[in-house]
C-alpha cells in the first residue's frame, strides 16, 4: 500500500445466506469453529449461500471523493459496511488507514426517550469520539443541526428533519479521515442540504476522503471525481463520473436480462459505435450509419438500446436550412434525426437531450411529454424526427443527444439512445455570463419626485 | 498524527496469534471505557422513562417471589430450614445477589439483539455493549440492599461489620455474570431460542439454588448445591453480612477461580467471533 492510498480492497468477496434457518445454523457453526480456534473456511459456498460481492478490488487515495453507484441489490451498501468493518469479508483483504465515519443511517443509535443532549453524547461515543472532544464540539454540533432549544427535548418529539439533522451533525463533527455516506443526503430541506454539501466541500479541502453511495446522478456528477459502478456484486467499471453515469443509465434501462450482452460490448469502438444490448438484431445492421460522416459527430458518444429501431443519420440546420456546426447565442436551430425501424413498433417515442461538456443536463424533451400520438411504425420504415430549439445558452460547447424508445405496458424500452451524439459550439451574441442566456433588458432611471 | 491502520480479512484474529489478541482485547476495553459508560447511561436513563413507578419495577417482582415463599413457609408446605436470621432479611439479601446475576445475564444475553439495528449501521465495540448491559442489574441491586438496611433497623439487629466487604465479594459474581453473558449474547444473536431458554433455565436454577431457603444437610438438593457455583456466589456474601463469616470458603475460592477463567475465556471467544454476529442478527 503506497503512502497516498487510504483504502485498499483486494479481491474481496462477501457471501449471504438466503434461508433464515440455514443462516442461524451456519452462524452457530462458524462461531463454534472460531471458538475452537479453527478457520471458518469462509471461502466455500454452502447450500443456499451466494456471493453478494464477488472479487472486488479497488483503491482510494487520500483526499479523493469516490462515488459508488449501481442498481438495487448490486452490493453498494454491503461494500460500505465492509469498508466500515461492520461486516467482515469472507475472502480477500481490506486495509483502511485512519478513522472511518459511516453515515449509513442518520441518527442510528438515537434513543427516542432521551433528550437531544444525551443522545449527542451517546451517539458521539458510539461513533468513536472521546469525552473531551464532545465537550468541545457540542455547541458547534447543536448550531450546525439548527435545533436550538429542542436540544433538551426527547428526540421522540423531534420532526424527522430535526432528527436527521442532529444525526448528520454528530457524524460529521466526528471528523473522520474517511467519510462514508449512504444515500442520506436526500433527507432534510434544501437549506440543510446546502449546509451538508458545504461541509463536504470543507472536508474535501481538508483532504479527507469521501465515499458516496447514491442513486442521485446529479450528486455523482457534481461531487465525485471517480465512480465505481457495481452490478450483481461485481465491479462493472471504474470511470470518471460522466462515463459511469452513462453506463449506469444504460444498465438501469436495458433491463437485467440484457446485461450479458451489454457487458461483452462495454468497450465501445469510437469509430464504429455498436448498440450495446442489441442482441436481438445483431447482424441485421444493413443500413450504413451516416452519423459518423457528419462533421459535428462526437466520436465519444455513448450508445445503447435493443436496436429494434436505429438512428442512422442526423443534421443540425440553421433557420435558412443550412447545415451548421456553430451558432450564435439566442439563435433558433433545427436538430433532426433519421430513424430506421427494424421491427414494427406500436408506440414509438422520440426524444432529445442537451448537455454541457461536464454532463450536466440542461434540457430534455420528447414526443411523449408533448402528448403527441405518433402511431405505429412498420418494419423497414424510415422516419425523420425534427426538433426546433431556441438556443438560449451562453457561449460554449454543448452536446445533443437523441433517442428513440418504445412505450410498453410497464415503462419505456430504449431502442436506440445516442448520448452526446452531436457537438455544437455556441458563439457570443451579447455580453453576459452563466450557463443560460435569459436575454435581460436593463433599464436605469431616476426615481420620480412627486 | 500517527494513522491507525486497520485490516479486515477472514479469521483475522486466528492469523495474529493468541498473545497479540490478548493485548488487543485489553486495549480495546481500556479505550472504550467512556463508550461503555455512555451505553450504560443510555440503558439506565431510558429504562425508567415513560413509567410512573420507574425504578421500583426492578424490585416489585422479587418482593412478590419472597411473599410467596413466606406464605409457603407459614403454611408449612415448604421447610425453609435453619437460617439464624429473620426470614425477610435472609430472603431479600439472597434475592439481591441472585437478581444481580439473573437480571445481568438476561440483559447481557439480549444486548446484541436489542442493539441490532445499531450494530448494522455503526462499527463500535460490542464488548462495551455487553458489559454496559450488565449494568442494568446495579440499580435494583442497590435498592434491594437499601431495603435490607431498613429491615435491619426495623428488626433492631446489626449486620456484621464484615458486611462492608460485600463490594469485593461480589466481584466473582460480576465476572461470572458478564462472562456467561458474553457467551449467551453471541448465540442469542444468531438464534433467538437462546433468550427463551435462559429465562426458563433461570427460573429452575433459582429453585435449585438455596436463595430463599437454607441449604439442606443431605439429600439430592444438598449434592446438587455442592456443585452449583451460584450457591457459593450468592450465599457467601450473605453469610458474611448475617454471620460475619464464610463457612464454605474452600468452595468459594474455587468458584472465584472458575469465575475469573470463565470471564477471560468467554471474552476471548467473544473477541474471536464477534465479527461473525453482525450479519446474522
Amino acid at each position: 500500500m503506497d503512502k497516498e492510498t487510504v483504502i485498499s480492497v483486494e479481491s474481496v468477496s462477501k457471501k449471504y445466506c438466503k434461508s433464515l434457518k440455514k443462516s442461524m445454523y451456519y452462524g452457530a457453526m462458524d462461531i463454534g469453529r472460531n471458538m475452537l480456534g479453527l478457520s471458518s473456511k469462509s471461502e466455500r459456498l454452502r447450500n443456499s449461500e451466494f456471493w453478494a460481492l464477488n472479487d472486488i478490488s479497488f483503491e482510494v487515495k487520500k483526499g479523493e471523493t469516490l462515488g459508488i453507484i449501481g442498481p438495487n441489490g448490486s452490493g453498494k451498501t454491503t461494500m460500505l459496511k465492509l469498508l466500515n468493518g461492520i461486516f467482515w469479508p469472507d475472502k480477500g483483504k481490506i486495509t483502511v488507514k485512519g478513522r472511518v465515519g459511516a453515515l449509513i443511517e442518520l441518527g442510528a443509535g438515537f434513543h427516542p426517550l432521551l433528550t437531544g443532549r444525551q443522545n449527542v453524547y451517546i451517539n458521539a461515543a458510539i461513533l468513536g469520539m472521546k469525552k473531551k472532544e464532545v465537550d468541545k464540539k457540542f455547541d458547534d454540533i447543536v448550531e450546525f443541526a439548527g435545533i436550538g432549544d429542542f436540544i433538551e427535548t426527547p428526540v421522540k418529539f423531534y420532526s424527522s428533519g430535526m432528527f436527521v439533522r442532529l444525526g448528520f451533525a454528530v457524524a460529521v463533527y466526528c471528523e473522520p479521515d474517511i467519510l462514508v455516506i449512504d444515500e442520506v443526503l436526500a433527507v432534510g430541506d434544501i437549506q440543510f442540504q446546502i449546509k451538508c454539501f458545504r461541509k463536504m466541500a470543507y472536508l474535501k479541502e481538508m483532504r479527507k476522503t469521501i465515499i458516496i453511495v447514491t442513486h442521485d446522478m446529479g450528486v455523482i456528477q457534481r461531487h465525485t471525481e471517480r465512480v465505481i459502478l457495481l452490478n450483481k456484486g461485481a465491479v462493472y467499471g471504474v470511470d470518471v463520473p460522466k462515463d459511469a453515469v452513462n453506463k449506469y443509465l444504460a444498465l438501469a434501462s436495458c433491463g437485467y436480462d440484457e446485461l450479458g450482452a451489454y457487458k461483452t460490448s462495454i468497450k465501445i469502438d469510437a469509430n464504429k459505435p455498436q448498440l450495446v444490448g442489441a442482441k436481438r438484431l445483431l447482424g441485421n445492421n444493413d443500413e450504413q450509419d451516416l452519423c459518423l460522416k457528419r462533421k459535428i459527430y462526437n466520436k465519444n458518444e455513448f450508445r445503447y438500446g435493443n436496436g429494434a429501431a436505429r438512428i442512422i443519420d442526423f443534421e443540425v440546420l440553421n433557420s435558412d436550412g443550412k447545415e451548421i456546426n456553430c451558432l450564435k447565442s439566442m439563435e433558433s436551430i433545427v436538430f433532426r434525426v433519421k430513424v430506421k425501424f427494424y421491427e414494427t413498433i406500436e408506440k414509438p417515442i422520440y426524444g432529445l437531450l442537451v448537455r454541457t461538456k461536464d454532463g450536466v443536463e440542461l434540457y430534455g424533451n420528447n414526443t411523449l411529454y408533448n402528448d403527441m400520438d405518433i402511431g405505429r411504425q412498420e418494419k423497414k420504415q424510415i422516419v425523420w424526427a425534427e426538433f426546433t430549439i431556441h438556443m438560449n445558452l451562453q457561449p460554449g460547447d454543448y452536446f445533443f443527444s437523441a433517442g428513440v424508445a418504445e412505450m410498453i405496458s410497464d415503462g419505456i424500452l430504449p431502442l436506440d439512445r445516442r448520448y452526446d451524439l452531436a457537438h455544437i459550439s455556441v458563439l457570443p451574441a451579447d455580453r453576459s455570463f452563466g450557463i443560460v442566456n435569459l436575454n435581460t433588458d436593463i433599464k436605469v432611471y431616476h426615481e420620480e419626485h412627486s | 498524527m500517527q494513522e491507525i491502520i486497520t485490516t479486515y480479512e477472514p479469521d483475522n484474529s486466528l492469523k495474529k496469534g493468541y498473545v497479540s489478541i490478548f493485548s488487543q482485547i485489553v486495549l480495546e476495553l481500556k479505550q472504550n471505557r467512556w463508550l461503555t459508560y455512555q451505553l450504560f447511561k443510555r440503558d439506565f436513563l431510558s429504562s425508567y422513562k415513560q413509567s410512573f413507578l420507574g425504578v421500583l419495577w426492578g424490585i416489585i417482582l422479587p418482593l412478590f417471589t419472597i411473599a410467596i415463599f413466606i406464605g409457603l413457609n407459614r403454611s408449612g408446605i415448604l421447610n425453609i430450614g435453619d437460617i439464624g436470621a429473620p426470614y425477610s432479611i435472609y430472603a431479600l439479601l439472597g434475592m439481591a445477589f441472585w437478581q444481580f446475576f439473573s437480571t445481568g445475564l438476561v440483559a447481557c444475553s439480549n444486548s446484541l439483539v436489542n442493539a441490532g439495528p445499531m450494530i448494522l449501521k455503526i462499527n463500535f465495540s460490542k464488548k462495551s455493549l455487553v458489559i454496559a448491559a450488565a449494568g442494568k442489574a446495579i440499580i435494583p441491586f442497590i435498592i434491594q440492599i437499601m431495603m435490607v438496611c431498613i429491615l435491619f433497623v426495623g428488626y433492631g439487629r446489626t449486620p456484621s461489620i464484615l458486611g462492608l466487604l460485600v463490594p469485593v465479594l461480589i466481584i466473582p459474581l460480576i465476572l461470572f455474570t458478564i462472562g456467561l453473558g458474553f457467551f449467551t449474547s453471541l448465540f442469542n444473536g444468531v438464534m433467538r431460542d437462546i433468550g427463551n431458554i435462559i429465562s426458563i433455565l433461570l427460573t429452575f436454577l433459582m429453585l435449585f439454588t438455596p436463595v430463599l431457603y437454607a441449604r439442606p444437610k443431605m439429600g439430592i438438593l444438598a449434592t446438587l448445591t455442592k456443585y452449583n457455583p451460584l450457591y457459593y456466589l450468592v450465599s457467601t456474601p450473605r453469610d458474611l453480612v448475617l454471620k460475619g463469616l464464610i463457612p464454605e470458603w474452600k468452595g468459594f475460592l474455587i468458584v472465584c477461580f472458575i469465575s475469573v477463567f470463565l470471564f477471560i475465556g468467554c471474552l476471548f471467544v467473544f473477541h474471536l467471533t464477534e465479527t461473525r454476529v453482525a450479519e446474522r442478527i
